[in-house]
């Protein structure tokens, strides 16, 4: 994955456990400055060892640490250098994730090498959305409904996220929302 | 071919599309119109809702031919479109989107859902979004990376400074035990048993030497000792090694001529110059020639450049380097002893620049005379020793003689050092070779004897608590200039903080080459 993933998780462990948890992770894990590097595709084995000695240091499963970091993923976008494309992407819950492919496309174009998922809406009514997510990645079930959960959040509404099907390369999402009070 | 679009195809593509009839009243708009210009309605006339920049809203739609270049403003100022104006169905489409600009994208006003799903804008805007949001974390990096790097650095200069006192202290224990073995020898040196027992700890003690060297290496500090040395026999000694380093194909003429003068300098750091002087004539003279090493004593640095007129007087060693090989132009010449400059593709830019660093840390001056095409010559000057030279005389006494006063016919030593084991054993070890020698353990006892007696020779050690031994050797030559001073420690000194003249001898010091050096400086 992107180095910008390694930042967000870096960040994450700074926030709730103190700079010096993320220095001895480094220290572990044999990783530095030169790892983080946004713009930088890496192995998936890499961000794959960041997250499970992360896990291990928040005291989470594999699965909990990445839906917590799905969850931060979207804190951490919208307040650092990508504000200005959250915001862009959409205004609603279901705008945001109509245009995640769109937003994706652009993504691909500025970090040749990054293999992206793809998010299509097959179903959207009122506080109900229903949306493919495909990849060339297994595992990210937990990720993705942290994403999910974090979208919730960014636009004032609360809900589930369940997973209805499951399929070769596709998972699909049901996100039952409402307006917070 | 005809291509028919329903409304929803139509805002699909054009969000923010608008069609007016020929009188110019809007009869349908795209969904970013009401969204983003609420008070923008169906039947409003084009001209109470926007302004059109690049033409006269009167004779634009006279003169519109098939497709026409549109820019639009809304009246309240917030909206620019922009796109082309189109006949169609008996009325114009205007083909518009919205003007995405930074601070547009900023504000947050616009989202992607205001743009075409074929909209190039919308992959160029989120394209530089995306890079700028990458060079803002590149910067951030970047900063981390030098924070990374000097965080490291300090570790290191920290480690440094403990591997420096660490070698410190361990070489005046080493002193210690070294001093008082030989004072063990000297006294029952006749007995073998005593004998071979003192030869085990003085090896041992050499063996723990050789490892403060190597933690003083380690520790990047010098370990040299500065002595009064023979320039000619350095050269002379090392003339083989010399040979080799100029180069087959180059012949090296030797011309020493400065007899038994010395300068007190360090051995390795002369040789190093000398050295970096010949690979530099080597390679000014790929196909061979001649250099010429030749020595003479010279009075005043005649040639230099140096500012500094004290400099200018006094008696020198001159080390003339010439070589017959390419030359520098005048602009290599003039930054030739620039650190990090070289006239070389793969120089590094330190070999001049050391030589300079030397020669000024011993008191002397190095500079280079040549023309392009005609050799180079470098003259390097280091002041002669004056002990070498002269005799030391003592300046008359203006008070009386405390302790340990002048002894007629003897030579008078103020020796300063903090360890007592030490002091016992050194004074021991000076009277019985027939000094007469004023001790003191700190450096206020120091400055007392000072100003009551002239001594010959200062021997201090330099680091004490209070006072360290480079500032009484300072205040001594202040008030005694012809005192010699041998300053000696565990620690090697800044070159900077001793003075040209000044010999300096690393702890654990060798007995045998204390009392030469004394006796030659005396």
């Amino acid at each position: 994955m992107y180095g910008m993933i390694h930042r967000a998780v870096r960040q994450m462990i700074h926030d709730q456990l103190g700079e010096e948890a993320w220095q001895a992770l480094e220290k572990k894990l044999d990783i530095g400055p030169t790892e983080l590097l946004t713009a930088m595709v890496y192995d998936d084995e890499l961000t794959f060892r960041i997250v499970g000695e992360a896990s291990a240091r928040l005291n989470l499963s594999v699965d909990e640490c990445l839906f917590a970091f799905g969850q931060y993923w979207i804190k951490y976008a919208e307040s650092g250098s990508l504000a200005s494309i959250m915001n862009f992407t959409g205004a609603t819950l279901a705008s945001f994730i109509d245009n995640l492919d769109r937003l994706h496309l652009a993504v691909g174009a500025a970090m040749p090498g990054a293999r992206l998922p793809n998010f299509t809406m097959l179903e959207h009514d009122t506080g109900r959305i229903v949306v493919e997510y495909r990849s060339e990645r297994t595992g990210m079930d937990q990720f993705v409904s942290g994403l999910f959960h974090g979208l919730m959040l960014k636009f004032h509404t609360k809900g589930s996220v369940t997973i209805l099907s499951r399929t070769d390369g596709a998972l699909v999402f049901e996100i039952l929302y409402q307006d917070e009070d | 071919m005809l291509l028919t679009f329903s409304d929803e195809q139509v805002c699909a593509l054009l969000p923010a599309f608008l069609h007016i009839d020929q009188k110019l009243k809007i009869t349908a708009m795209g969904p970013g119109i009401p969204k983003h210009l609420p008070e923008v309605q169906i039947g409003m006339a084009l001209a109470d809702a926007f302004d059109i920049l690049n033409y006269d809203v009167t004779q634009f739609f006279k003169a519109v031919s098939d497709i026409k270049p549109l820019q639009l403003v809304s009246k309240c100022g917030k909206v620019n479109l922009f796109g082309a104006a189109l006949i169609h169905d008996g009325g114009y489409l205007l083909a518009v989107r919205f003007a995405m600009s930074d601070q547009m994208l900023a504000s947050g006003d616009l989202h992607l859902s205001d743009f075409g799903h074929a909209d190039p804008v919308i992959q160029s805007t989120l394209l530089i979004a995306l890079q700028r949001a990458m060079l803002d974390d590149a910067q951030a990096t970047a900063v981390e990376l030098a924070h990374e790097r000097k965080r490291g650095e300090e570790l290191l200069d920290r480690m440094s400074r403990i591997a420096g006192y660490m070698a410190h202290d361990f070489n005046n224990l080493l002193s210690i035990i070294k001093l008082n073995t030989d004072r063990l020898l000297r006294s029952f040196g006749s007995d073998d048993r005593i004998s071979n027992l003192a030869n085990i700890i003085q090896v041992t003690a050499a063996r723990g030497s050789d490892i403060t060297q190597s933690l003083m290496t380690i520790s990047q500090q010098r370990t040299d000792t500065l002595s009064p040395i023979g320039i000619d026999d350095i050269v002379r000694e090392n003339s083989a090694f010399l040979v080799s380093v100029a180069g087959a194909g180059i012949d090296l003429i030797f011309d020493l001529q400065a007899g038994d003068r010395k300068s007190v300098i360090s051995y390795n750091g002369f040789l190093n110059c000398i050295i970096n002087l010949l690979i530099n004539a080597r390679e000014a003279m790929p196909q061979g020639g001649r250099i010429n090493l030749s020595t003479s004593v010279s009075r005043g640095l005649v040639g230099s450049t140096s500012n500094d007129h004290a400099l200018h007087a006094g008696e020198f060693i001159a080390i003339r380097i010439a070589d017959n090989g390419t030359g520098l132009n005048e602009s290599l010449l003039s930054r030739a002893f620039e650190p990090l400059f070289s006239s070389k593709p793969n120089g590094s830019g330190l070999g001049l620049a050391s030589v300079r660093d030397f020669a000024v840390d011993m008191g002397g001056d190095v500079w280079l005379e040549s023309q392009a095409g005609e050799g180079a010559t470098v003259y390097l000057h280091l002041p002669v020793a004056e002990g070498a030279t002269s005799t030391a005389t003592i300046p008359e006494l203006t008070a009386a003689p405390e302790q340990h006063a002048q002894v007629p016919g003897k030579k008078s030593i103020l020796l300063v050092e903090d360890e007592p084991y030490a002091l016992e054993a050194l004074l021991e070890m000076l009277e019985g070779e027939g000094y007469a020698v004023t001790p003191c353990s700190t450096a206020d006892q120091a400055m007392r004897a000072l100003e009551q007696n002239a001594y010959h020779l200062l021997l201090s050690d330099i680091v004490m608590p209070g006072q360290n031994g480079t500032d009484i050797a300072r205040q001594a030559c202040a008030g005694q200039p012809s005192i010699k001073v041998i300053l000696m420690s565990g620690y090697v000194p800044d070159s900077a903080s001793l003075q040209p003249g000044w010999m300096f001898l690393r702890k654990p010091m060798d007995s045998g080459e204390l009392l030469t050096l004394i006796s030659n400086a005396v």
